[in-house]
């Protein structure tokens, strides 16, 4: 007797990840670490524009660290140690449990990854804005 | 219970890059991090300590590894959000074709730019 199952494709929304009614930490995390992803990918391309500053001289480069110094710059520098380490933390579990390391304890696993981003975020912003007096 | 199948093949490699370039930043972008604000007094911002730092090989070579790791990274990732959408195999091909352009040229300029601020100090 053979039993024949035909593979019913999943039916999917191009953008149904980001949708986070209803859904738990783990989605949660996969959001999180997507949107990080993307603001990375788009910070890096911006950081080479910058850096290519370096290359037009020195003028050109005083003038932007002049702008990189300012309240607003900074902010947005906080903004992205936390991408960083909101992407990198979480990462660093993914690939953790990925090798099958801890996954017993993922769930504990999740939260003290969050923790440790948190904690790590204010003591970033503490350190930048402590420096701009 | 039937399990319903997507039609994903089990394509672990790029899965595998990802974390082992991930690993790697951990790595290279703390580095880099630690360098930009400590290897000068006040941080790496003034023109002439960049091109000074920028002119030791060594750095040199560090700098450009970070950034083949970092884009190769990012753009397999950006490739995992395309491809969940579902693509046909020729188009997934044609987005690697892409992906992988961009990866080159990126990292290309990269090197250009850094060999260029080298050179501003020579001036």
């Amino acid at each position: 007797m053979s039993v024949e199952v035909k593979p019913k494709p999943v039916e999917r929304k191009p953008a149904q990840w980001i949708n986070l009614r209803g859904r738990r930490i783990g989605m949660w995390a996969y959001v999180v670490m997507r949107l990080s992803a993307i603001g990375l990918v788009l910070y890096l391309f911006l950081h080479l524009v910058i850096l290519s500053q370096l290359a037009v001289g020195p003028a050109a480069w005083d003038d932007f660290v002049r702008l990189a110094k300012s309240p607003a710059f900074l902010a947005l520098d906080l903004i992205l140690i936390v991408g960083i380490l909101a992407h990198g933390l979480n990462g660093l579990r993914l690939g953790l449990i990925g090798f099958g390391i801890g996954v017993p304890r993922h769930k504990i696993m999740v939260w003290v990854f969050l923790a440790l981003t948190v904690v790590l975020s204010i003591l970033s912003a503490l350190a930048i804005f402590s420096e701009a007096k | 219970m039937e399990k319903s199948l997507t039609r994903e093949r089990a394509s672990s490699w790029s899965w595998i890059l990802q974390a082992v370039t991930g690993a790697l930043l951990i790595v290279l972008l703390g580095l880099h991090m630690v360098v930009q604000h400590f290897v000068v007094a006040g941080g790496l911002r003034k023109f002439a300590d960049v091109v000074a730092y920028l002119s030791n090989p060594f750095v040199f070579l560090l700098e450009v590894a970070f950034l083949i790791v970092v884009t190769w990274h990012a753009l397999l990732g950006v490739r995992a959000i395309i491809f969940d959408l579902g693509l046909k195999p020729t188009t997934e091909r044609k987005v690697d074709v892409v992906l992988t352009v961009i990866g080159v040229l990126t990292v290309s300029y990269g090197i250009w730019l850094s060999a260029t601020i080298v050179a501003q100090g020579r001036i």
